[in-house]
């Protein structure tokens, strides 16, 4: 495989700025720059790309409104009230805060697309709760957190599994429905991983709320605890586009912390607002970068070469995911979520798609890696936000995480290799069916 | 005369914070309206689609150039972030200096592509392209500007706020 002068050098361009600290996204467009001046074409096609690329590609516009809907669920009192129904159920056992924490992760993953709404959502709480009298070490609570968030992106909704249909183009609706047995199978093993950790550490037990209460508690919560379902009903019902569905959880977010609970107020909802449409800014810029540099990946061919090159070394599906899982997670721990994804999984897909495996499942076991990149080391954004909440130092917190990351690991190899635990509920629903 | 200018400075920041808002707004209200229309009054309407997709572009575009800080951007920086105020000064006045170049080089061609588009109005709204995509043109000025005033400010004396991470989410 030759990369033209052009294109190495552009892609020398890209690296060079960005580790000197320009923002992804306009590294992405010097670099496009760079190249069409060097071939001599029109350089008004990285406007083009930019501005055609983001006009009509309807599908991305879930990504700001799932943003919206996390950002108005945490400013209400709805994980409050989420974690006091969670202590209710899981908290009589032993280890029981640690179990509340991963419960409370499953049920906020099936209403928020994103692992750093969830952890910065009820991170806080959760840190308060389970450090206060010594009950937990600091850093152990705020590693618990960070791994449990990790599950919000792969039960569905999802925002980097919006991502990835884009660049993939599969089918959302069954992307989502792709990550609900993986989620699941990951929170278990983590609880159980607690509940082994907890006889052996002697972990508290919270005062069990009588059982007699429960149907009240229960009920109090019970407009958070549907949230999953209205999203869902909405999405298979046929009711609502999966873009249709983000607008309808924020508007549900809305509906119960304004009407229902009374927790938030105009300037909260305005802050809500501006937070979103600034993270969306920034999300944005990424994805346009993106789209403007894989323009020149297209023309240089990249992808459809790169699988020439790997075909031609007689790879066989099953090295070929050995080594993307491996690629993945070393970038995850050098590169943030969202770059690795827009940036480097396209040029992939074709050799996926070449050696026969399913694209759905390819996109599972993508993003699983990418939210293992959340919590690994130098570089994870779920590990710098719970340092800056728990104020534990990041070292004792990586320390704490390492052996539910072998968990997490071990539960990659799975999805992996057994690609049935991630298709077999996208085909009940009929996926692959017509094929 | 600094204190006045950087008052008016924090009203304008403030006022295209309320607009960025605003955007957000809007675009969540006509996709609220766009499912009520066809799904509960079964009459389906086509320009929400067009104002959403809108929205998003401006949103994008009009919140990197005015409101979005230095310090929220999503970037890699292992090395940014290790090395001495010093340096990190002199790698911001190379990365202003790149960015300066290739922006401005490639503006008169991005300013034709976007005059062009003149032909072109927007299905259901009529919206003429160049209007619509103009503030690519805004955006790319104004992040010349902002790049030339960040290298300025390395090379007398201000280094860039240190970077924090946590303040750059990308939403994932």
């Amino acid at each position: 495989m030759m990369l033209s002068t052009a294109f190495t050098l552009a892609l020398g361009l890209i690296i060079v700025l960005s580790v000197f600290g320009l923002p992804m996204g306009l590294s992405m467009i010097c670099a496009s720059v760079l190249y069409l001046l060097m071939r001599g074409q029109d350089m008004g096609i990285v406007a083009e790309q930019f501005l055609n690329g983001m006009y009509s590609n309807y599908i991305m516009l879930a990504v700001p409104l799932f943003i919206l809907a996390a950002e108005i669920m945490n400013s209400g009192t709805l994980s409050e009230r989420l974690l006091k129904w969670c202590d209710a159920v899981v908290g009589r056992f032993r280890g029981g805060l640690a179990q509340v924490n991963i419960l409370q992760s499953i049920v906020f993953a099936g209403m928020s697309g994103s692992a750093i709404a969830d952890a910065a959502g009820s991170g806080k709480m959760m840190q308060h709760m389970m450090t206060q009298d010594n009950k937990y070490t600091p850093s152990f609570a705020a590693a618990l957190t960070a791994v449990t968030a990790v599950i919000g992106p792969i039960i569905p909704p999802s925002i980097p599994m919006v991502l990835y249909a884009l660049i993939a183009d599969t089918s959302i609706g069954y992307l989502f429905l792709a990550g609900v047995v993986p989620g699941i199978l990951m929170a278990a093993m983590m609880m159980v991983q607690v509940a082994v950790t907890a006889r052996v550490r002697n972990f508290p037990v919270e005062r069990p709320v009588p059982l007699r209460e429960l149907p009240k508690m229960t009920w109090q919560a019970l407009p958070v605890l549907f949230m999953p379902v209205v999203l869902m009903y909405g999405i298979y019902g046929g009711i609502t586009t999966p873009t249709e569905a983000a607008a309808v959880a924020a508007f549900y977010a809305l509906v119960v912390s304004v009407v229902i609970y009374r927790s938030v107020r105009w300037p909260d909802l305005y802050a809500a607002l501006l937070t979103s449409a600034k993270t969306t800014a920034s999300i944005g810029m990424l994805i346009a970068g993106a789209l403007v540099f894989n323009y020149v990946v297209t023309i240089e061919n990249i992808p459809n070469s790169l699988s020439a090159l790997l075909l031609s070394w007689d790879l066989n599906p099953i090295t070929f995911l050995i080594a993307v899982n491996i690629l993945l997670l070393v970038l995850g721990c050098l590169l943030e979520g969202t770059t690795i994804l827009l940036v480097i999984v396209p040029v992939l897909i074709p050799t996926a798609q070449a050696l026969g495996i399913d694209l759905v499942h390819f996109g599972v076991v993508v993003v699983v890696n990418i939210m293992l990149g959340l919590v690994t080391p130098p570089y994870g954004m779920l590990l710098f936000i719970m340092t800056r909440i728990s104020g534990a130092p990041m070292k004792a917190i990586v320390g704490d995480v390492a052996p539910f990351l072998v968990g997490l690991v071990l539960a990659l190899l799975i999805f992996t290799f057994v690609p049935e635990t991630v298709l077999w509920l996208p085909r009940m629903f009929g996926y692959g069916a017509a094929l | 005369m600094n204190a006045r200018l950087a008052g008016i400075g924090a009203w304008l920041h403030a006022r295209a914070e309320n607009l960025l808002a605003a955007m957000l707004a809007v675009m969540f209200t006509v996709f609220i309206l766009q499912i009520v229309f066809r799904y509960v009054l079964n009459l389906p309407i086509g320009w929400t689609h067009e104002i959403s997709v809108i929205m998003w572009l401006w949103m994008v575009l009009f919140g990197t150039a005015f409101v979005v800080r230095d310090s929220e951007e999503i970037r890699f920086d292992i090395l940014y972030a290790a090395v001495s105020d010093r340096t990190r000064r002199g790698l911001v006045v190379v990365t202003a200096v790149a960015l300066i170049f290739f922006f401005s080089i490639s503006l008169p061609a991005v300013i034709d592509y976007i005059a062009f588009m003149k032909v072109e109005k927007t299905a259901y709204l009529d919206i003429r392209f160049d209007w619509l995509y103009s503030i690519y043109a805004i955006f790319a000025v104004a992040t010349i500007v902002r790049q030339f005033w960040l290298g300025c400010q390395a090379i007398w004396g201000k280094g860039p706020a240190a970077f924090d991470p946590t303040q750059a989410s990308s939403g994932v």
